[in-house]
C-alpha cells in the first residue's frame, strides 16, 4: 500500500507477515532473477526515494538536504500476494542477497485469509511438525544371537502380503468348497500413496512411475504405487508395468470408464484396487481439483472436458451403510477382473475404524484395509480439515492390530497405514514403527514429494500452494512452464535412492531384533516410548 | 618321527575330564620345561595348542588325539604346529598369528574366523562361516587356509585378507562347493576353488583368470598341504589349472563404480521400449516435457512485459468533463513545444483561458495521481491562463450540413465550436444580448478579468460567425428550425431562477438579476443582505453584495450550505456569515422570519436556490423529466434530430456543459458521416502503476509551465525517459523509431525473463507484466 493511504481491517504491514523477505542492498546486483521466479509474485521491484539532510556541525552554513533514487526489492503485504516463503528467491539469487524469514511476530495474516467469505484452501499437511511416531524408541537389540545380522550385507526377506490370507486350513478348504481362493500379492512394504495425475504435475507422476518401474526391473524390488483417483494413462495401462500400479476408485470415479475400455487389451493386471472412502488430510472431504489445472491433458486421463473444476463428493454417492458400502464396492471391483486383483478400501484414521475393520474380517474378499491417520499430505484441502480433522495413525494402526488378535485374524487381514510416515524426515524409523505396531505395510506420498522432487513444503506452513497451481518446483503444477523444471529421470532416480537407502534403514532397524526372514509385524515388544500414557494406550513399552 | 619324543598329557585325570584351565596349565608347563613335542589326548578341552610363546624361537608340535573342544590353535604363534588328528570342532585356528594347524577329519564351523597369519589345513569339510574376518597384516605372510573338501555357508563372510583354498575333493555338498552366499562384505584376499559353486557376493567380490603366478603358487602350496594331511597322491589331478578358478575382493573402488543400469539407458531401452515415444503420455501430448532453467527467457517465461503506451487514460484527462488531455499538453511542454500545448486546448474548448485559467474547480488537479501521495497537482491553472494566446487552427471548409444551436451559452458555443472545426456549420439563436451565456453576464469580474472573457469571446466570433441574439423561442420557431437545419441542439441554460412561494416573496431579488445588475456596477443593495440559498452562486451575490456596499451578508441554507472553492473562500474572505439550517417563512419588512421565529434582518434580500430551465418551446415530442430534457449519453433526446445539452439537461460545472457540447458535436458528426456515435472506451490507469518516487514531495509551487511539465508524471503515456532501458537486467528493452514515425520500446523475447523491473521502475505506469500465453 502506498506510505501514506487509509487503511481495512485487512491492510498489513510487512512486520505482520509470517514470511518476511529480507533483501540487502548492498549485495542485491538488481538481476531481477528473483522477481522473475517467485512463484506468487510477492516480490516486486520498488523505487525508492532517499532523502539525506546534512547540517554542518555548529550550523556554520545553512543546512541543505538533497534526494536520491535508489532501486531494491519489495515485499507486497496485499494478503492476495503474501511471501509463502518457499525461498526460489534465494535459490536463485547469485549474491545471497534476499531470503524470506520467519517473523518472530505471532502471524496476523491468518485472520485475513478468507477473502470474500472462502475459508483458506491450500495443500501440504496438518501444520503441526513432529509426530509420535518419532517418539518410539526400538528397544529390543538381540546382539548376541547368532546369526547376527548385517543390514548392509545380509539377506533379508522385507516383502508382505496384500491380500486376504487365509490360514492354511482353511485356505484348502475354501477352495474345495469354492473353487477360488482370495488372490494375494507379494509387494514391498513401503508403498507410494495415492496422488493423482492432476494432484501432480505430468513430469512429477511419470518420475515417479519410472522410478517404481526401475526399482521392479532393475532391483528386483516389488515396489508399488497408487494412483491416487483420476484416472491412469492409457498407455500406462496397456504395458507391463501396470503390476507395479494400485489403481485407486474414489467418490468421483475420475477415469475409470477408460480404465474399463483398457481392460481387454491390458498385458498385465494391476497390483490391486483401492477403494478410497476418505483419506486423513482431509476427512470428509473429496478432492478438489480446481478447474485451472485440468487442461486438456488432465480432462484426457480423467475422461472430462478441459476447463472445469473437479471437485469429488464426500462419499460414494450409492452406499448408504457400512455393510453395503464394503460389500457393493468390493464385489464390483473384483468382477471387472476376474476375481485376480485384490480389492481393498482405505479409510481416514477414525475412532469408528473398527466397525470398518470387523466388517471387512467378515467379507472373505476384503484384501486388506487401508487407515490414513491425520497427518497426511495432499494437494487441495480447507485449511480447518487438514489443521483440525483426522485420527492420529498410531493408535488406530495398533487398536486395529489388537482387534485382530483379539479374532485370531492377525495378518490375515493386512493394514495399510499412511498419514504423515517420515514427516520429520524418518521413514524407516516410523515405517517400522507402524509395521512393529501391527500394519503389513505403508503408504507414504509427501515424503516422496519432499525426498523425490524437492518439495518445500513443511509444517511450519511454508509454500503449501500446490492446490494453486503454482509449485515452484513443478510437482503439483499443470503449466509446463513451472513442470518442466522437474526433470523426470531425475525424479525417478531420487524414487530409487529413497527405496534403496529405505530398504537399508529399515534393515538397521529389525536386523538387531534378529529378525530377516519375516518382516516384524506386529512385534511391538520391540518398541518403547517415554511416556507414561503413550505407552499404556499403544500397550508397548514404557522406557525412559 | 618317533611316538616316544612326545611328552603326553591326557585331559583326564584319575578318570576326571580336567578344566580346559588345568589343561592348558600343563600344557604351557610341558613348554616351560622344554618340552618341543606334546600330545594331548582331549576331551572337549577349549582353544588346545594356542599361544604357547613360551618356546621362543624354538618350534612346537602339539597333536591332538581324542575330542578337541573348540576353537583348537586360537592364537597360534608361529613357531607351533598343531595337529588334530581327528575332526575339528568350531574356530578352529581363531585369531591365528602365525601357527600351522592341521585337522586331518572334517572341521565344524568358523575355522580360521579372525585369522591373521599361519596356515589352516583341513583335510575334510567344513561347516559355516569359514575363513571370515580374515586379514593380512603387511608385517607378516598372508594367513591361509586349506579344504580338501568343501565349506559351509557364508563362508569368507567379511573377509578382508588371505587365500583360502577349496579343493572340492569329496565335497560335502558336490554342487556347490562354497555353501549358500559366500563372500558377503569381502573386502580383501582371494578364494581358489575347484568345482561348482552357486554364486557369491558380486557386490564384493569378483572371479578373476589365474594368473601364472597365481597357479605356481597353488601349485607349490598344494604340494606342502597335500603333505601335510597325507594325501599327496592328489597332487597330479588337483594341479590341473583348469579345473580352477580364482575370486578376489572387489576394491573400494570397483565397489562404489558397481554398474547399475543408468536412468537414461532405463528410460530409452526398458520405459520408453514398453509405452512408446514419447513414454507415459506421449500419447496424449506433443508438448515438449524436457527440463527447463528457472529463470527462462522467451517462450517459457511465465509473464510478459507489455509497453502498453496509452493504452489507458491518465487521471487528469479522464476526469476533465471536457475531456482534454492534460498529460498530453504537459508532455509538449516538456518536449518544449509550449505554443503547441496551448494551442492544443482550442481542439477541445473555446474557453480554455476562461475556464480552464479561471472559472473552473480543475477537477483535472483534483484527481491528479501526485494527490494520492499528498503532492500538490501539477499547476493546470497556469496552462489554462496562458491559453489566452492560443491560435486558432485553420478551419476546414464547410460540409454543407447545417446544425442549428439554441443558446449562446457555454454549452451552446462548444457544440457549435466543434461542429464548426470539423466542417458543419453550426448557427446559435440566443435570447440575450450577448454571447457567451452565464460567462458574459452572471458572474463576477471579480472572478475572471474581462479582457480575458472578451478576448476568448472574440475568438468564438471568429469561428462562428453565424450567431442571432435577442431571438425569442417559441415552440413554432423550434419546429421551423428543426425543418431547416439537419439537427437542433437545444442549450438555453437554466435561467429561471427557482423561488419560495412564500408570503413577501415580492420583496426578494433574484440571484441572476442582482448579479446581472452587479456586473454593470449598477445594482442597489442595502447594508444588510441575507442570501437565501448558500451555493456558489450565493457565495458569488455575497461577494458582489460586499464589493458594492453591504456591510453584513448572511447566507442562509436548510442544510450544510454545498458551496466549495474560489467562491466560497472568496465570501468568506470578504466576511460573509453562514447559517444553516434556516427555514423562511415569510419575508417582511424588517427582513427574513424564519420558522422559529427568528426575524434575520435584512435591507435587501436575495434568492440563490438555483435555477430551472424555461422550456417552453419544446414540442411533446420532446421528452423532459421534472422541468429538465431527458437524453442518452450523445446528448440526444427523444427526438433523434434534436439534441440537448448543457443545464437544460442537468445543472453543473462549466467544464461540464463545454464537455457535453464536444461529445454531441462528436455524435452528431459521426451521425452526418452516416456512422453510429460512439463512445470513448479508455478506461483511467489505475494509480498504483504509477511511480511518483522520482518526484520531490516537499514541492509546493511551481515556478512556470516548464517546472510544473517537468512535475508531471505522465500517467499512461510514456515519458520516453529511458528508465526501462537502463533498469532491465538483460537488456531486453530497446527504444525503436518505426518508418511511420514516432517512437517505441520494444522487448527482445528471448532475452527477457519477465522479472517486471520495467513495470516496477517505470514512472508513468506504462509496462504491465501479464501472464504469457498458456501453453496447453
Amino acid at each position: 500500500m502506498p506510505a501514506n493511504g487509509t487503511i481495512t481491517p485487512s491492510t498489513l504491514s510487512v512486520k505482520d507477515l509470517p514470511w518476511q523477505i529480507l533483501w540487502d542492498l548492498d549485495k542485491c546486483t538488481l538481476c531481477g532473477k528473483c522477481t522473475a521466479v517467485c512463484p506468487v509474485n510477492a516480490i516486486e521491484l520498488g523505487v525508492f526515494r532517499k532523502r539525506i539532510v546534512e547540517a554542518p556541525l555548529g550550523i556554520a552554513v545553512k543546512p541543505a538536504h538533497t534526494y536520491k533514487v535508489y532501486y531494491g526489492i519489495r515485499q507486497k503485504t496485499d494478503p492476495a500476494y503474501r511471501c509463502v516463503g518457499c525461498a526460489m528467491c534465494s535459490m536463485v539469487c547469485p549474491n545471497d542477497a534476499i531470503a524470506p524469514v520467519r517473523s518472530d511476530e505471532a502471524s496476523k495474516l491468518v485472520f485475513h485469509m478468507d477473502r470474500g467469505g472462502q475459508p483458506r484452501r491450500r495443500g501440504g499437511r496438518r501444520n503441526a511438525p513432529g509426530t509420535l511416531l518419532d517418539r518410539i524408541k526400538f528397544i529390543r537389540i538381540s546382539m548376541l544371537t547368532d546369526p547376527a545380522l548385517d543390514a548392509g550385507r545380509h539377506e533379508f526377506e522385507l516383502r508382505t502380503l496384500l491380500g486376504r490370507i487365509l490360514p492354511p486350513e482353511e485356505n484348502i478348504d475354501f477352495f474345495n468348497r469354492h473353487g477360488w481362493i482370495p488372490p494375494v500379492r507379494e509387494i514391498y512394504p513401503l508403498v507410494i500413496g495415492g496422488m493423482s495425475f492432476g494432484a501432480l504435475s505430468p513430469n512429477m507422476w511419470e518420475g515417479l512411475q519410472m522410478g517404481v518401474a526401475y526399482l521392479n526391473d532393475e532391483l528386483g524390488m516389488p515396489v508399488r504405487i497408487c494412483t491416487g483417483e483420476g484416472g491412469c494413462p492409457p498407455r500406462l495401462l496397456r504395458s507391463r508395468f501396470l503390476k507395479n500400479v494400485i489403481l485407486q476408485i474414489a467418490s468421483g470415479y475420475f477415469g475409470w470408464d477408460e480404465i474399463i475400455h483398457a481392460i481387454p487389451e491390458m498385458k498385465v493386471d494391476p497390483c490391486a484396487i483401492e477403494i478410497k472412502y476418505g483419506q486423513g488430510a482431509k476427512p470428509g472431504d473429496g478432492g478438489l481439483l480446481m478447474w485451472y489445472k485440468v487442461n486438456r491433458l488432465i480432462a484426457a486421463i480423467r475422461g472430462v472436458p478441459p476447463g472445469v473444476s473437479l471437485p469429488s463428493p464426500p462419499t460414494h454417492q450409492t452406499k448408504y451403510s457400512i455393510e453395503e458400502s464394503v460389500a457393493k464396492m468390493i464385489q464390483s471391483m473384483y468382477m471387472a477382473w476376474d476375481f485376480r486383483v485384490p480389492v481393498y478400501p482405505k479409510i481416514s484414521a477414525t475412532s469408528t475404524s473398527l466397525a470398518v475393520l470387523n466388517n471387512l474380517v467378515r467379507n472373505p474378499y476384503a484384501a486388506g484395509l487401508a487407515m490414513d491417520g491425520e497427518d497426511g499430505g495432499t494437494g487441495a484441502a480447507y485449511n480447518v480439515s487438514m489443521d483440525h480433522m483426522g485420527h492420529p495413525i498410531a493408535s488406530n494402526v495398533r487398536d486395529a492390530y489388537l482387534n485382530l488378535v483379539a479374532l485370531g485374524k492377525q495378518n490375515e487381514i493386512p493394514l495399510m497405514a499412511g498419514g504423515g510416515i517420515g514427516k520429520s524426515g524418518n521413514l524407516a524409523a516410523n515405517a517400522a514403527a507402524l509395521i512393529m505396531l501391527g500394519a503389513s505395510a505403508v503408504q507414504t506420498g509427501k515424503y516422496i514429494m519432499q525426498a523425490a522432487a524437492g518439495c518445500l513444503g513443511s509444517e511450519s506452513d511454508r509454500c503449501n500452494i500446490c492446490n494453486i497451481g503454482l509449485c515452484p518446483k513443478g510437482i503439483t503444477s499443470q503449466d509446463p512452464r513451472l513442470y518442466r523444471r522437474l526433470d523426470i529421470e531425475a525424479v525417478a532416480q531420487r524414487v530409487v535412492d529413497v527405496f534403496l537407502s529405505f530398504d537399508t534403514e529399515l534393515k538397521k532397524i529389525i536386523a538387531p531384533l534378529g529378525r530377516s526372514t519375516s518382516l516384524p509385524v506386529g512385534m511391538a515388544d520391540a518398541l518403547g516410548v517415554d511416556d507414561y500414557h503413550i505407552s499404556q494406550r499403544l500397550k508397548i513399552k514404557y522406557v525412559v | 618321527m618317533s611316538d616316544n619324543i612326545y611328552h603326553r598329557i591326557s585331559g583326564k585325570e584319575n578318570g576326571v575330564r580336567i578344566e580346559s584351565r588345568v589343561l592348558e596349565e600343563k600344557i604351557q608347563q610341558a613348554v616351560a620345561d622344554g618340552r618341543r613335542f606334546i600330545e594331548v589326548q582331549a576331551f572337549g578341552q577349549h582353544g588346545i595348542g594356542g599361544r604357547l610363546w613360551r618356546a621362543g624361537d624354538d618350534t612346537v608340535t602339539v597333536r591332538i588325539g581324542g575330542y578337541p573342544g573348540q576353537r583348537v590353535g586360537a592364537m597360534g604363534y608361529a613357531n607351533t604346529t598343531v595337529e588334530v588328528l581327528g575332526p575339528a570342532s568350531d574356530d578352529v585356528g581363531w585369531l591365528n598369528a602365525g601357527a600351522r594347524i592341521v585337522v586331518h577329519g572334517n572341521a565344524s564351523n568358523g575355522v580360521a574366523n579372525a585369522m591373521a597369519q599361519g596356515k589352516v589345513y583341513v583335510a575334510g569339510n567344513i561347516g559355516a562361516r569359514g575363513m571370515t574376518m580374515t586379514k593380512h597384516n603387511p608385517r607378516f605372510s598372508q594367513p591361509e587356509l586349506w579344504v580338501l573338501g568343501s565349506v559351509g555357508d557364508y563362508f569368507g563372510e567379511f573377509m578382508a585378507g588371505g587365500v583360502a583354498v577349496v579343493c572340492g575333493v569329496d565335497a560335502q555338498d558336490p554342487e556347490n562347493v562354497l555353501g549358500y552366499r559366500p563372500l558377503v562384505g569381502m573386502v580383501g584376499g582371494k578364494v581358489f576353488f575347484r568345482g561348482p559353486i552357486k554364486g557369491f557376493s558380486h557386490a564384493d567380490a569378483k572371479l578373476i583368470p589365474i594368473a601364472d603366478a597365481d597357479h605356481r603358487w597353488l601349485v607349490e602350496n598344494l604340494a606342502h598341504f597335500l603333505e601335510a594331511i597325507h594325501r599327496l597322491d592328489l597332487l597330479k589331478s588337483l594341479s590341473e589349472r583348469r579345473q580352477w578358478q580364482l575370486l578376489r575382493a572387489r576394491s573400494a573402488q570397483e565397489k562404489s563404480g558397481r554398474r547399475l543400469t543408468s536412468m537414461a539407458e532405463f528410460k530409452n531401452q526398458v520405459w520408453d521400449a514398453e509405452l512408446g515415444r514419447g513414454g507415459l503420455i506421449g500419447d496424449l501430448t506433443a508438448i515438449e516435457r524436457g527440463p527447463i532453467e528457472l529463470v527462462p527467457s522467451g517462450e517459457m517465461r511465465r509473464f510478459v512485459p507489455l509497453w502498453e503506451n496509452r493504452k489507458y487514460l491518465p487521471p487528469c484527462e479522464g476526469t476533465c468533463p471536457t475531456g482534454i488531455p492534460v498529460q498530453e499538453r504537459w508532455q509538449l511542454v516538456r518536449e518544449g513545444r509550449v505554443d503547441e500545448a496551448v494551442d492544443l486546448a482550442l481542439a477541445y474548448t473555446p474557453f480554455p483561458a476562461t475556464v480552464c485559467g479561471y472559472l473552473c474547480p480543475s477537477p483535472c488537479m483534483q484527481a491528479c495521481t501526485r494527490q494520492a501521495a499528498l503532492m500538490a497537482p501539477v499547476d493546470v491553472k497556469q496552462l489554462g491562463r496562458a491559453s489566452i494566446q492560443a491560435h486558432l487552427p485553420e478551419l476546414p471548409p464547410l460540409s454543407g450540413k447545417k446544425v442549428a444551436v439554441i443558446g449562446g451559452g457555454p454549452a451552446g458555443i462548444s457544440v457549435a465550436w466543434q461542429l464548426r472545426l470539423q466542417g458543419h456549420e453550426a448557427v446559435i439563436y440566443d435570447l440575450s444580448e450577448v454571447l457567451g451565456g452565464k460567462i458574459a453576464t452572471l458572474i463576477p469580474s471579480t472572478r475572471i478579468p474581462v479582457d480575458v472573457v472578451s478576448s476568448e469571446l472574440e475568438r468564438i466570433r471568429k469561428v462562428l460567425p453565424h450567431v442571432h441574439l435577442q431571438q425569442e423561442m417559441r415552440r413554432e420557431d423550434f419546429l421551423q428550425l428543426a425543418a431547416d437545419y439537419d439537427f437542433v441542439v437545444i442549450a438555453t441554460g437554466a435561467r429561471k431562477p427557482r423561488i419560495l412561494d412564500i408570503p413577501g416573496a415580492e420583496r426578494m431579488l433574484t440571484a441572476n438579476d442582482f448579479l446581472a445588475a452587479a456586473k454593470h456596477n449598477d445594482a442597489r443593495i442595502g447594508k444588510q443582505v441575507v442570501v437565501i440559498g448558500a451555493g456558489n452562486v450565493g457565495c458569488d451575490v455575497a461577494s458582489e453584495a460586499f464589493r458594492l456596499g453591504a456591510e453584513a451578508v448572511t447566507l442562509i441554507d436548510v442544510q450544510e450550505p454545498a458551496s466549495f472553492g474560489a467562491e466560497r473562500e472568496a465570501a468568506e474572505a470578504a466576511g460573509a456569515k453562514f447559517r444553516w439550517p434556516c427555514f423562511t417563512q415569510k419575508i417582511v419588512a424588517e427582513g427574513v422570519k424564519l420558522s422559529d421565529g427568528e426575524i434575520l434582518p435584512a435591507d435587501t434580500v436575495v434568492i440563490s436556490i438555483g435555477d430551472v430551465p424555461d422550456l417552453g418551446f419544446l414540442p411533446e415530442t420532446i421528452a423532459t423529466e421534472r422541468g429538465f430534457v431527458t437524453v442518452n449519453e450523445f446528448g440526444q433526446t427523444s427526438d433523434p434530430r434534436v439534441f440537448a445539452i448543457g443545464d437544460v439537461v442537468k445543472p453543473g460545472l462549466l467544464t461540464e456543459a463545454i464537455g457535453a457540447g464536444r461529445r454531441t458535436a462528436e455524435a452528431i458528426a459521426e451521425m452526418l458521416a452516416g456512422k453510429r456515435p460512439t463512445t470513448n472506451l479508455r478506461q483511467v490507469i489505475d494509480k498504483k502503476r504509477i511511480t511518483l518516487e522520482y518526484f520531490d514531495p516537499r514541492l509546493t509551487e511551481f515556478e512556470d509551465l516548464d517546472h510544473c511539465g517537468s512535475q508531471c508524471s505522465s500517467c499512461g503515456a510514456c515519458r520516453d525517459c529511458g528508465v526501462c532501458v537502463n533498469i532491465c537486467p538483460q537488456a531486453a528493452i530497446s527504444r525503436v523509431e518505426p518508418d511511420g514515425g514516432g517512437y517505441e520500446y520494444v522487448v527482445a523475447a528471448d532475452k527477457c525473463i519477465a522479472c517486471g523491473f520495467c513495470a516496477g521502475a517505470c514512472p508513468c505506469g506504462i509496462w504491465n507484466l501479464v501472464e504469457n500465453d498458456p501453453i496447453d
